[in-house]
């Protein structure tokens, strides 16, 4: 439990690290790391673990940690994008949600009617924490690829509330999970390098004139 | 007595189905084949006619189930002696306003909108008919959208004209309004009744409150005062076959819901005296504002709301009746309102003939136009004389009648001492004063229109017009003086009518004065005709001398001297200048040798211009305001979307912490 939980922390920091970096690639590199994490926390979970347990954990680091990021930044050097240059939430408030937000999940997840298994865990407040920066990021920053990300920790935050059930649900359920995502970086991927063509920007403040 | 005929069921069913075979036969000649049309919308009304005569002289109501699904539910007609009433008029006056549009909205003048007028006449009289036979929630709601659809297009006619555009626009959006009530109603009528079948249900107490759902939706169609926002303008714009239609039995359907759900359903208590309420406000504003006007046509609409309101003067007393118990002065209110049904579709049918006719004659609706019609059109003038002392009450004709047995059961209600005395009261003295504001407002308008000297050119030059025209109204002033002075003959129809609506009200004998009543009505006639006769002859006999009219000492008259239709209503619209909220624009004559002066007065729409229209305005302020959340920026949608969540989470949490 103990290990779980330093693992927990440590991605509650990286969550902290993507909110305060203004470059991309810092950005990317701390969701691919928590990524890996993610990806560990099974083989902490389960006692017995057997092949499958182990192909599905290295399928996920291998996923969140490898290839989703080794698309994003692909993508980045295809756009020559480096930077978030002027974000909606600047990088210091966004910090300070992402603080606010740790906190306020630490206070929740003890007001929540919980198995007495999981009391002591960080599982629930490090999920809680991870899509309130998921959504911090995606209403903060302008550019695609950091709003990629942005959904790439909330699903990471969804993956720490599944790792709850592992007793109940198969690992399988949630590689399927990771499948989709997948496929839906794929698709963003495709979007981005649209959005690239046609309006020779990722800013997807530019989307506006789209609206009708 | 009438039941005792041996009658075979069958029959009514058969001319039922005469009746819609030949109105569809009538949509498909209604393009190229005018007579064919004609004809076959004839027939068919006379069919319809017949079947309702059968109804209502005591064959029995009929009723006719078939298998056959529409719409998921099965078909179930009915026509009994309620519908039968309101079909009978919609039949006579679908006649008579066909006959007179085959002259009055020819190929030869409209040769873009006579055939689609033609056509949506039938398709209008069929979908009323399937509202007034089925009994079937959806059926009614298919009937009603297609009624509503139908008077759509045949308000817009002539729809080059922005005005028609705007009153056919007004009518659709305020006729939906209505429409959304009844679904509402009906479907909320469904889910407690588990059927959309409908009939009497009244040991259901738990749906009187669905009452006032369906009073708005019907309020609404029947043009009950705060609701008739819609009626003035299209009354007005429609072709003037149409405005006798729509005025004449399309108000009437919404009359109709009324009485046959508040028959048929349980009622909240108070419900009579609301719709009495209603009713002695529309006849009084109603007329009020019909003396504001200066557009024959429009003057005629609101007087549509008058008698609207005289109608559920005597449907709220029957109302109140029924809930304290008192059935002799209940049933003469509620046949004095049903027998204005009637009345007010045969007198304003001919009026509006009459106004239409004007109209065809001098192409203007407005009376300071008009004058000294007379002279050139003496038939029409006579018609609508005759239309118009019916309509303000007047013995001997039909307008009499009915407001007399609303005023009997009216002082009904005052005698029996019980509660209703302080409704009854106000109530007659209103309704006394509604039909003395009524006979001002159409001596003004018979003034105006029809003696005087002509005030326009085209007055001057107007011509009577032919026989197609005059017949309708020749055979509606027909039956304005029949029910005149034959009320008896109407007595079993109406006294049936009452009993299906109330059970308990179906056997009573006449009221002793109504034989006394038609009597009195033929020596009226008999006498005021043969005055008027010799009258006639002695003036024929002298001979007329021609004169300047009020040469007094004025070498210079015309015809702008004359009273108009504002200066001879003005003290009448003075007293209600509080509601009426006229509109002056004067510049008084000034200095030794003036140039230039004007008056100018207008009566507004007032509850359309100071109620609805600044309703309409604020929503459409907060939607533009709403519409400001949809700007296209994905961040703030992702706020949106997680105060969502949060505020689900609060009222989650909230809900499972005790």
């Amino acid at each position: 439990m103990r290990d779980l939980n330093l693992l927990i922390g440590l991605a509650m920091g990286l969550n902290l690290v993507a909110l305060g970096s203004s470059r991309l690639p810092s950005i990317i590199r701390a969701t691919a790391l928590q990524g890996v994490l993610l990806g560990i926390m099974p083989l902490l979970l389960e006692h017995d673990f057997g092949w499958q347990v182990v192909a599905v954990a290295v399928a996920t680091a291998i996923g969140k940690g490898v290839v989703i990021p080794g698309l994003l930044q692909r993508a980045m050097r295809a756009a020559h994008i480096e930077r978030e240059v002027e974000p909606f939430i600047g990088f210091v408030p966004s910090l300070l949600l992402g603080a606010f937000g740790t906190i306020a999940a630490l206070a929740v997840a003890r007001s929540l009617p919980l198995l007495p298994e999981h009391a002591k865990s960080l599982l629930v407040p490090g999920a809680l924490a991870s899509m309130l920066t998921g959504f911090v990021l995606l209403i903060g920053r302008v550019k695609a690829i950091s709003q990629v990300c942005g959904y790439l920790i909330f699903e990471n935050g969804i993956y720490l509330f599944g790792l709850l059930l592992i007793g109940s649900t198969p690992l399988l359920v949630e590689a399927g999970v990771l499948l989709d995502l997948t496929v839906g970086i794929f698709v963003i991927g495709i979007i981005v390098d649209r959005i690239q063509r046609a309006f020779d920007s990722l800013d997807t403040r530019k989307l506006t004139v789209l609206r009708e | 007595m009438w039941n005792e005929r041996p009658v075979r069921r069958v029959n009514t069913g058969w001319l039922v189905l005469v009746a819609v075979c030949c109105l569809l036969g009538g949509i498909a000649a209604a393009r190229a084949a005018t007579r064919a049309w004609l004809a076959l919308t004839l027939t068919g009304v006379a069919a319809g006619l017949a079947a309702a005569a059968r109804v209502l002289i005591g064959a029995g109501a009929w009723e006719w189930t078939s298998a056959m699904r529409v719409g998921g539910e099965t078909l179930h007609l009915r026509l009994d002696s309620i519908s039968a009433m309101f079909l009978a008029l919609l039949c006579v006056i679908a006649g008579a306003g066909a006959v007179y549009s085959s002259a009055y909205w020819t190929d030869a003048m409209h040769p873009r909108s006579a055939g689609a007028g033609r056509r949506w006449w039938n398709v209008l009289v069929l979908s009323i008919v399937v509202v007034l036979l089925a009994s079937n929630g959806v059926h009614f709601l298919l009937g009603w959208e297609a009624f509503t659809i139908s008077a759509y297009f045949l308000i817009t006619l002539d729809r080059d004209n922005p005005d028609v555009r705007r009153a056919g626009w007004l009518y659709l959006a305020v006729s939906h309004v209505a429409v959304l009530l009844l679904f509402t109603f009906f479907a909320l009528l469904a889910v407690r009744t588990g059927t959309w079948d409908l009939g009497p249900m009244q040991e259901r107490a738990e749906l009187a409150p669905l009452f006032w759902l369906m009073l708005v939706g019907f309020g609404i169609k029947a043009g009950v005062f705060p609701l008739h926002v819609w009626l003035p303008s299209a009354h007005a714009n429609a072709p003037s076959h149409v405005s006798a239609m729509l005025s004449g039995v399309a108000l009437k359907i919404g009359v109709y819901g009324l009485v046959r759900f508040a028959g048929w359903l349980p009622t909240p208590p108070e419900a009579g005296w609301v719709v009495a309420t209603l009713g002695v406000t529309s006849a009084v504003l109603g007329v009020a504002f019909a003396l504001g006007q200066h557009d024959i046509k429009r003057l005629l609409a609101y007087h549509s709301v008058e008698n609207v309101g005289i109608i559920l003067i005597g449907l709220g007393f029957g109302m109140v009746a029924t809930a304290q118990g008192y059935p002799a002065w209940g049933r003469l209110a509620l046949i004095g309102g049903l027998l204005h049904v009637w009345n007010h579709g045969l007198f304003k049918g001919l009026l509006f003939l009459g106004a239409g006719s004007v109209l065809h004659a001098t192409g203007t609706r407005e009376m300071s136009r008009l004058g000294g019609l007379w002279r050139r059109m003496p038939w029409t003038t006579a018609l609508f004389a005759l239309g118009a002392v019916a309509i303000c009450g007047l013995p001997p004709l039909n307008g009499f009648v009915s407001e007399w047995l609303v005023f009997l059961g009216l002082f009904g209600a005052v005698l029996s001492r019980g509660s209703s005395v302080w409704m009854a009261i106000p109530a007659a003295i209103l309704l006394a004063l509604t039909g003395a504001l009524a006979l001002a407002c159409f001596v003004k308008v018979c003034g105006v229109v029809f003696l005087g000297a002509p005030r326009s050119e085209t007055a001057a030059r107007a011509h009577e017009s032919g026989l197609a025209m005059r017949l309708p109204m020749l055979g509606l002033a027909g039956g304005c003086v029949a029910i005149g002075v034959a009320p008896l003959l109407v007595w079993p129809a109406l006294s049936r009518a009452v009993g299906t609506w109330h059970g308990g009200w179906m056997d009573a004998a006449e009221p002793a004065p109504l034989m006394m009543l038609g009597a009195v009505q033929t020596g009226v006639l008999v006498i005021g005709g043969a005055v008027a006769w010799m009258l006639w002859r002695r003036v024929r006999a002298v001979g007329c001398v021609t004169a300047p009219t009020w040469d007094c000492g004025y070498a210079l008259p015309t015809a702008r001297m004359q009273y108009t239709a504002g200066s001879f209503a003005g003290i009448v619209t003075e007293w209600f200048a509080f509601i009426l909220r006229p509109v002056l624009h004067m510049e008084r004559p000034e200095g030794l040798a003036p140039q230039s002066a004007s008056h100018w007065q207008h009566t507004p729409e007032t509850v359309l211009e100071r109620a609805v229209e600044p309703l309409g305005a604020l929503v459409l302020q907060g939607a533009v305001a709403a519409r400001r959340l949809q700007h296209g920026r994905v961040q703030a949608y992702l706020v949106y979307l997680l105060i969502g969540v949060a505020l689900l989470a609060a009222v989650v949490l909230s809900g499972v912490s005790p």
